[in-house]
């Protein structure tokens, strides 16, 4: 795990300067400098040493000394920023989370009760082009609807400006901004939570322990609940691990950027466009620390609950 | 965004694996007995007939250049000149919006910002999404077939050399490598040339190649595993024993009983390339001006979002038409090749 | 002499302003006008997509924070802090009187009005400037060449630990005066000293940038707090009192609450709604005409004597060749360019550099049709072809390099157009904008066309002419090198200096030869004028007080809300 995080810092300073034309002392210098100013600022920050001291530095700044600065936002320490973008990001994918889980769970479960009729086609085919929507234009329609033309009506006049307020400033408004782009987030992962579910639930049909429980004269809900349901968990909370995970470290970054939350995601875009290496290593470290390290998680679940996967 | 790729993953590794020497007849003659999978493939081929059929729309019926600026331009509706851009209304006069849909063969869907055929563009847009996304997902599963099958016929090293660039692959914002290598290839005078291969920034190879690239892992996990599996099995324990060697083993014995695999993934993997490209074109980071795609004619919409919705909704319908036609017709391959999947994906 | 002549220099931008304005502005403009004043009291709530970087004065070059950075701070000299053309009269601030040059121009002495303190207490010392100048050199500024003509700043520049400025600034904080000993004469000097690099902070202030935490000051607000992420607090300063009206007059809000991270179309919502007072950024294109129909009243449109243009570079081909530049000058068609930013109300084509409204601008476009009135007309393409044929560059590549934003594609896309329909084989490069600016400048990049923006620092032709066009902005090899087209003419560059030289003596015969200068620059045509922008203020219903200087633009100390 650490191999591959040390890796990609590696990366990422490797593509950094290998792209040509980009000066950091340009940068870090602002609007209209003189020449010498920018020599100045290269020596003052380091970067006229060779390569790898400039690598070491900036590692001993993002984990040792931890005061890292932005180099497009001069003075802006990167850490900060950071830590004031992560609970928007958890705002987002908790709560999305929380839909996508409990709506996933009941389209999942109707569906599989419902086989044979014409129900279970219908709830995957919903499920199916909940999967086949760009997040991104998904939430620019429901900003559309929400904030413009339907905002004058009864149904979405509720609907405040696109923003985060922190909860333990006004968890009223907290809530009310973030329900849009929860629901935007969650119709993905409903649309793929109830496939995988029902899938698995009809799976364990002809499992003996379900025919036994069947034949021992439980009732059909209850072996649904107690025996099927519970198996096809053990997928649904590995796959759910993966996702989250995969969330809160910047893959929120599309829904972040069509409502402007200014969360992890929304931050990495920024300091892309501006190049800004720092802000881009500290978040892509951050990110694949949480998906790395959820990675690693699943893959032990994974092997300790089904043998056959186990490495050779 | 993979997740579709994922659920089959999860399939792939839940399920013992015993394709066999399945007859492909018989797995076609499944496919075109699903109704359900054939309305889909018919979709499909519409949308990229359409498509293709781009530069005939613009040429003849809008009768425009969908990558020119007509910011000064008039155009007739009903035998009346009127404005491509309009100008804002009020004391103030702030603003030019532009013509909205005329549902006449000019400006069928009105204009964008800066008075371009929509329609033409969205048509044209197709087009660069399709080849993006068919492109890097013939790539990912090209390049992830052989990297399956060396790392899960040799284990070993190779493996462990491997799984872990898979790793890092995978860990890697596929963002941040499309931004820093567009700059570079914008910032670099001429290009990045990889041997007979010349790439300019604007060339939709870029975006092909990386996106491609990122999602190698996805498909090359699951064909590992495959391979893993059928290592094992009685038959090539047999060919070995005949004394046949590596490659004839991986190529000739393995690579068949595994291709049903990435035949059932293709489709899907080009439904996730074209959400990628979509996505990334709409961060302007994919397809560059003066190429169209679905994504960053969605772009070119979120400016216009209030006052001319169309312009971002007609390429999202696009892509979900599309996107939803190769889920569908996923399943209806996995089905036709896997009879016993069925049960468990509902139709 | 000279502090007679200095204010001739201001009676002519006040006459030419309070000609200018008189026809060009909209129902709305204020222009000269104030709305009427409300109560003092409150809290006004700013809102902007982003922040402005770094808080430190010495260190921030935004206009963003400057509105922020004059209402706290104070120079020796200031602009007048009052709507419409007045507002570019430079006054006595901290000083006593704005002193008469002596020794040929080159030393200036300021005598400090007693009694100032800073937000923390701290008396106002002479002192104080020799830390404020030392600051620019050591931090570094950003833009430290504004006075690198202090005895002893150019060994400063070259290394800011051994900065020694003892020979340039000298001061007696008994006496209270401040002077300063140049080089050589420069007669901008006043308009330097007025910038918030030059504002006055405590003599005990860390040479160091000070990141997000901005030094006390002596204005009517102080720093409550600093965070780039959510937001900025003002408020009052309870040790001011009012020494000159007329430059730092007292604020009517109690406090400023500046807001960062909301989507620009929030961000007018809110404004609209009455939850916020003012919007930073422009507004979004799709909002324009409700906000020009439903909301014109709260709405405040002012010119901005700023430039968008393409850098044509002059040392490479095709643009080393005088016809081929003339030729685009012709085929490019300012009208698609103001429509892309928003309309014939909110920019005014232009083929000139210097703006409207501004010392040596007289109006003179040669790349029109029907030229002679010096308006642009439009596109004369018949004649841009046949230029080019005779420059025999029909056909060559051009690589338009332009910005990644919804407005700076669109004009690198219009660029390419026309470049193409004049024969050339045009291609657009975007890049985001915080790069695409620095590569343009650097000469090894070979940039052929580069699109740019300017905006002035202070209301002097050699401002845009000098920076822009004179040898002295052009560096090769650095990414400083503001004069993009690394356009360097000898004979130009030489009335330019006399230009400078007899603007000490004699400014309004000084921006008669800037006027010659602007119209020869355009003729030689190193770059493709576009359109000098106005600005849209979307302000609250409940805001009164809105005044507009060309300086500063909105002025923050006048808005109230009660």
């Amino acid at each position: 795990m650490a191999a591959v995080l040390f890796a990609i810092t590696l990366l990422v300073f490797g593509i950094f300067f290998l792209t040509p034309g980009v000066d950091p002392a340009r940068q870090l210098a602002g609007r209209n400098p003189n020449p010498q100013t920018l020599v100045l600022i290269r020596h003052q920050f380091g970067l006229d040493r060779p390569l790898p001291v400039r690598y070491l530095l900036l590692m001993k700044k993002l984990f040792i000394t931890r005061d890292l600065t932005s180099y497009s936002n001069q003075g802006a320490k990167v850490m900060p920023e950071i830590v004031s973008a992560t609970p928007v990001t958890l705002s987002l994918v908790f709560g999305a989370a929380v839909i996508w889980v409990v709506v996933s769970i009941a389209m999942g479960l109707a569906a599989a009760v419902l086989k044979g009729t014409v129900f279970d086609p219908l709830l995957m085919i919903i499920a199916l082009i909940g999967i086949s929507m760009p997040v991104f234009w998904l939430g620019e329609m429901m900003n559309l609807i929400t904030q413009n033309r339907l905002h004058s009506t009864l149904l979405f006049s509720w609907v405040p400006p696109l923003g985060y307020t922190p909860l333990t400033s006004d968890p009223w408004m907290w809530f009310k901004q973030l329900v849009i782009p929860w629901l935007t987030l969650s119709v993905l992962y409903i649309g793929f939570y109830a496939r995988v579910l029902r899938a698995n639930i009809l799976e364990t049909e002809n499992e003996d322990y379900v025919r036994t429980a069947h034949a021992k004269g439980i009732s059909d809900r209850r072996v649904l609940l107690r025996h099927q349901l519970r198996t096809s968990m053990v997928t649904f909370v590995s796959l759910f691990g993966l996702d989250f995970a995969a969330l809160v470290g910047g893959g929120a970054l599309l829904t972040e950027v069509v409502f402007g939350l200014p969360g992890v995601g929304l931050l990495t875009y920024q300091s892309l466009h501006s190049l800004d290496l720092p802000v881009i290593m500290a978040t892509v470290v951050y990110g694949a620390f949480f998906i790395v390290f959820a990675n690693t998680l699943v893959d032990i679940a994974y092997a300790w609950l089904d043998p056959r996967v186990r490495p050779t | 965004m993979s997740q579709i790729v994922a659920e089959q993953l999860h399939q792939d590794q839940a399920e013992e694996h015993v394709a066999g020497r399945s007859p492909w007849a018989l797995a076609g003659r499944r496919l075109l007995r699903d109704r359900l999978a054939l309305a889909a493939l018919v979709l499909f081929l519409l949308i990229v007939l359409v498509s293709f059929a781009a530069p005939l729309y613009a040429d003849h019926i809008a009768h425009t250049d969908p990558f020119v600026n007509n910011l000064n331009g008039t155009t007739v509706i009903n035998g009346k000149r009127v404005p491509i851009l309009q100008q804002g209304g009020g004391v103030l006069k702030l603003g030019e919006t532009p013509i909205g849909p005329t549902w006449h063969g000019n400006y069928l869907l009105g204009a964008d910002n800066q008075g371009r055929d929509v329609m033409s563009r969205v048509l044209y847009g197709g087009r660069s999404s399709l080849l993006v996304g068919i492109g890097s997902a013939v790539i990912a599963c090209l390049v992830a077939t052989i990297v399956g099958l060396l790392a899960g016929f040799f284990g070993g090293i190779t493996d462990g050399i491997l799984s872990r660039t898979m790793d890092l692959i995978w860990a890697f914002p596929v963002f941040l490598l499309a931004i820093s290598v567009g700059t570079v290839l914008l910032t670099a005078p001429n290009g990045l040339a990889l041997g007979p291969i010349h790439i300019q920034a604007q060339s939709l190879w870029l975006p092909t190649l990386i996106i491609g690239g990122v999602y190698v892992p996805y498909v090359a996990r699951p064909i590992r595993g495959a391979v893993l599996s059928i290592r094992e099995k009685e038959f090539i324990e047999a060919a070995t024993a005949l004394g046949a060697s590596n490659w004839r083993l991986m190529f000739r014995e393995i690579l068949p009983n595994v291709i049903s695999t990435v035949i059932v993934l293709l489709p899907l993997m080009i439904a996730t390339t074209i959400l990628t490209e979509s996505a990334l074109s709409y961060l302007s980071i994919g397809v560059q001006p003066p190429n169209a795609s679905w994504g960053t004619v969605i772009d070119d919409g979120q400016q216009l979002l209030y006052t001319r919705p169309i312009v971002a909704i007609a390429p999202g319908v696009m892509i979900v038409l599309t996107v939803l036609a190769l889920n569908v017709l996923g399943d209806g391959v996995r089905d036709a090749l896997d009879p016993r999947a069925k049960l468990r994906i509902g139709k | 002499m000279r502090t007679r002549s200095l204010l001739t220099t201001t009676a002519l931008i006040i006459a030419m302003t309070a000609t200018a304005c008189g026809g060009g502005s909209s129902a709305n403009s204020s222009g000269g006008s104030t709305s009427s004043a409300g109560g003092r009291g409150g809290t006004l709530t700013l809102l902007a997509n982003s922040n402005w970087g770094p808080a430190d004065p010495a260190k921030n070059y935004t206009l963003q924070e400057w509105q922020l950075l004059i209402i706290t701070y104070d120079g020796l000299v200031q602009f007048r802090s009052a709507g419409g053309s007045a507002g570019t009269q430079l006054l006595p601030d901290l000083a006593t009187a704005i002193p008469q040059p002596t020794n040929g121009g080159k030393t200036y002495t300021f005598t400090l009005r007693p009694g100032i303190k800073y937000s923390d207490g701290t008396p106002l010392k002479a002192s104080d400037f020799v830390t404020v100048m030392t600051r620019q050199f050591t931090v570094p500024g950003p833009a430290n060449g504004f006075y690198s003509g202090i005895l002893g700043a150019s060994a400063c520049l070259k290394n800011a630990a051994t900065c020694d400025l003892s020979k340039g600034v000298v001061t007696d904080d008994a006496a209270g005066t401040v002077t300063f000993n140049l080089t050589a004469p420069d007669p901008e000097f006043l308009y330097k000293l007025s910038l918030p690099f030059a504002l006055a902070v405590p003599g005990n202030t860390s040479l160091k940038d000070l990141g997000n935490n901005p030094p006390p000051g002596t204005g009517p607000y102080m720093w409550k707090s600093y965070d780039p992420q959510h937001e900025a607090i003002l408020v009052r300063n309870p040790f001011f009192k009012v020494w000159n009206a007329a430059t730092q007059p007292d604020g009517m809000v109690d406090e400023i609450d500046y807001k960062f991270g909301l989507t620009v179309e929030a961000e007018v919502t809110q404004v609209e709604n009455g939850q916020a007072d003012w919007v930073f950024d422009p507004p979004p294109s799709d909002r324009l005409n409700e906000l020009s129909t439903q909301y014109a009243s709260q709405v405040h449109v002012n010119p901005l004597t700023a430039e968008f243009y393409f850098a044509l570079n002059v040392n490479i081909p095709p643009f080393n060749n005088l016809k081929a530049r003339q030729a685009i000058n012709f085929a490019a068609d300012r009208n698609a360019y103001v429509k892309i930013y928003g309309g014939p109300s909110l920019a005014v084509p232009t083929c000139q550099v210097l703006p409207p409204n501004f010392p040596g601008y007289k109006p003179y476009c040669p790349y029109t049709t029907n030229p002679g009135d010096g308006a642009w007309h439009g596109p004369d393409l018949a004649k841009a072809k046949q230029l080019v044929a005779e420059s025999g560059t029909k056909g060559a590549k051009v690589s338009v390099v332009g910005t990644t934003d919804e407005v700076g594609k669109a004009i690198a896309e219009q660029m390419v157009n026309d470049l193409n329909a004049i024969g050339y084989n045009a291609s657009a490069k975007l890049l985001a904008g915080g790069i695409q600016y620095g590569y343009i400048q650097n000469s090894d990049n070979n940039v052929q066309v580069g699109y740019s923006q300017w905006y002035q620092d202070y209301p002097a032709a050699s401002d845009f002419l000098n920076v822009l066009f004179g040898c002295p902005g052009f560096h090769p090899h650095s990414d400083a090198s503001p004069n993009i087209s690394g356009f360097c003419d000898k004979t130009i560059q030489a009335e330019m200096n006399a230009a400078l030289t007899q603007g000490e003596t004699d400014p309004t015969g000084a921006n008669q030869a800037w006027a010659k200068i602007d119209q020869q620059v355009a003729d030689l045509a190193p770059m493709v004028q576009l359109f000098n922008p106005k600005l849209i203020d979307f302000v609250s219903k409940r805001v009164k007080g809105y005044a507009w200087s060309p300086q500063w633009y909105m002025l923050l100390s006048h808005l109230s809300v009660k």
